[in-house]
């Protein structure tokens, strides 16, 4: 059975927090679902409260020290990528932002994404398609037609709106594992190893 | 291995006093900074070029022309040339003049700017970058080396029939280095004339640098100038220096802190771990810098950047003393003793004229010439 490495960014602030849950429940169902498709699936978890510090020296720096190059790596070199985020004033959280903002712009390029966000009330979900399918449309990503919104009412509400959830989460991470199994295995593409030859770079003016 | 500073001629408020010099001032350290170069023993001073505040030297080859009046054998040289905003040939014309005032101690480095909003001051568009420095490089590199260009491009009006004057001293043009932090093209440029490389090597982790150079050696070795390890590498650096360490640290902190560019970020003790910065004994940065080497192999040109975030100028004197006293001789003695002998050293005026099989008088006298009268004719070697 062949493996993929499933990247997932959680930009939860308490410990523990919801949005970390959701995230875990995302990626234990892409877990599940690449299974269905006899594919083995690696998860590594990069949590930007740890980086919060980091993220904030690169935008001043402009280079990622080397715990947050190591975050970067781990999500640029991902078969998929799970990117869960509370909503804060309408929209992603700026520490989520942050980390999107100093990937390179073409690091995600044809990355199969599934989005989730948490928030305090069911009134924030659209955030994830006015705020969050824009963000990942500019990094031309490929992101799931199901995006995964849970409210606190989802947490603590009976059991129809936790089978809502878990039927919401199931859904996504098919949409997902059907992207990564159709795509070949990510390779990182080194602009070193192969720069343009000066001969193009001349005929290209 | 020839070491020198290279000045960005920030003109910066010393965070520890709150005072700032003014443009006379800090024009007149710079100077004298250079000037102590050549008196404690370095072999380059290089200026940068900018066209906004808080920079003052967006004229660099007048201030390199008073200091190589002022100094007998100092290497002057740019930290960078605009090779994207300035005109080509106004380029060629301005350094070629220099060459001569200098007695060829001139060569220069030429880098994109990473200033954006200068680019449509000179009628350009940032967008452009790469392919106004692979242009405007391409028609400076014949304007120094044919008599008569005819040129058109995508970035200039065409020239037909042109010739720059003066022409290059002793018919040798001045060394060019190509400076890129993380550009690949641009160590594919410099591998491809068989130009120098140079790495800016303060603002970046090692790795970056390591990346460039090892490329640029790559196709240095492709393009057929030499082998890997004979590319003409240059690297940055950026020291603070103090007999003890914890001294330097202290009195390093609050410029380090309020510093242009990374200020307000890191500490500095993470971006001394990060970059290559080194703040601390002579002792230090003698082990550090002898360190660049495992990363890059054997290079021509090390620079210091040791005059800027506000420091003041009895500071910097006092940094170039101990540059000069205890720090270069024994890097001179280190790396000459590891380097190979067929690793060539760094490029010099007299050194390439002997390469091009001796100096010429590379005058052009114009057919007709109704102001000398003369015919037209190139004066032959002496």
């Amino acid at each position: 059975m062949s493996t993929r490495t499933l990247a997932v960014v959680s930009a939860g602030l308490s410990v523990p927090s919801s949005t970390r849950l959701l995230a875990d429940r995302l990626a234990q169902a892409g877990v599940e679902a690449l299974a269905a498709l006899d594919l083995a699936a690696a998860v590594e978890v990069v949590e930007l409260r740890g980086h919060a510090r980091d993220l904030a020296d690169n935008l001043v720096t402009g280079f990622p020290n080397t715990a947050l190059r190591t975050a970067v790596d781990t999500v640029t070199g991902a078969d998929g990528l799970i990117a869960v985020t509370p909503i804060f004033s309408a929209s992603y959280s700026g520490l989520f932002k942050t980390f999107f903002d100093v990937l390179d712009k073409e690091a995600l390029t044809g990355k199969p994404v599934l989005m989730g966000a948490t928030a305090g009330t069911a009134r924030h979900s659209l955030a994830l398609e006015h705020g969050m399918r824009p963000l990942f449309a500019y990094l031309r990503a490929v992101v799931t037609p199901t995006a995964v919104f849970a409210a606190s009412e989802d947490w603590a509400g009976g059991d129809r709106t936790g089978a809502a959830l878990s039927d919401r989460v199931r859904r996504a991470a098919g949409e997902l594992a059907a992207l990564v199994a159709q795509r070949p295995r990510a390779a990182v593409a080194d602009p070193f190893d192969d720069p343009p030859p000066f001969g193009t770079l001349l005929a290209g003016l | 291995m020839q070491f020198g500073v290279f000045s960005v001629s920030d003109i910066t408020t010393d965070p520890t006093t709150g005072r700032a010099p003014g443009e006379a001032e800090r024009i007149r350290a710079v100077v004298t900074i250079a000037e102590k170069a050549e008196e404690v023993g370095l072999d380059v001073f290089a200026l940068g070029e900018h066209h906004n505040p808080p920079f003052f030297s967006s004229s660099p080859t007048t201030t390199l022309g008073y200091i190589a009046a002022r100094t007998q054998r100092l290497q002057l040289s740019t930290a960078t040339t605009l090779i994207t905003t300035n005109d080509p040939v106004k380029i060629a014309e301005d350094y070629a003049m220099l060459q001569h005032l200098a007695g060829g101690r001139v060569d220069l480095m030429l880098g994109r700017g990473n200033t954006g909003p200068v680019y449509p001051w000179f009628g350009q568009d940032i967008r452009d970058g790469i392919a106004l420095a692979v242009e405007n490089y391409a028609l400076l590199h014949r304007l120094w080396r044919e008599d008569v260009v005819d040129w058109q491009g995508r970035f200039r009006t065409p020239l037909q029939g042109f010739t720059s004057t003066p022409r290059p001293l002793d018919g040798v043009p001045p060394f060019v280095w190509h400076g890129s932090i993380r550009s690949p093209e641009i160590a594919e440029q410099a591998a491809y004339y068989g130009d120098g490389f140079f790495h800016n090597h303060i603002f970046w982790p090692k790795e970056h640098t390591r990346r460039m150079v090892g490329l640029y050696r790559r196709r240095f070795e492709h393009y057929g100038h030499g082998s890997a390890d004979q590319a003409v590498v240059g690297l940055g650096g950026q020291v603070f220096m103090r007999r003890n360490s914890q001294d330097a640290v202290r009195e390093f902190r609050p410029y380090f802190d309020d510093a242009p560019v990374y200020g307000r970020g890191p500490s500095l003790e993470e971006f001394m771990r990060e970059t290559p910065l080194t703040v601390g004994s002579p002792q230090q940065v003698i082990d550090r810098t002898l360190g660049f080497r495992d990363y890059v192999g054997d290079y021509q040109r090390q620079l210091f950047l040791i005059d800027h975030a506000g420091l003041p100028l009895k500071t910097v004197l006092e940094q170039l003393d101990i540059l000069g006293e205890e720090v270069v001789p024994v890097l001179r003695k280190e790396f000459a003793a590891l380097k190979p002998a067929h690793v060539p050293d760094a490029p010099t005026h007299a050194g390439r004229v002997a390469a091009a099989g001796g100096a010429r008088d590379a005058t052009v006298h114009t057919t007709a010439d109704t102001v000398t009268g003369r015919a037209g004719q190139e004066v032959q070697a002496r």
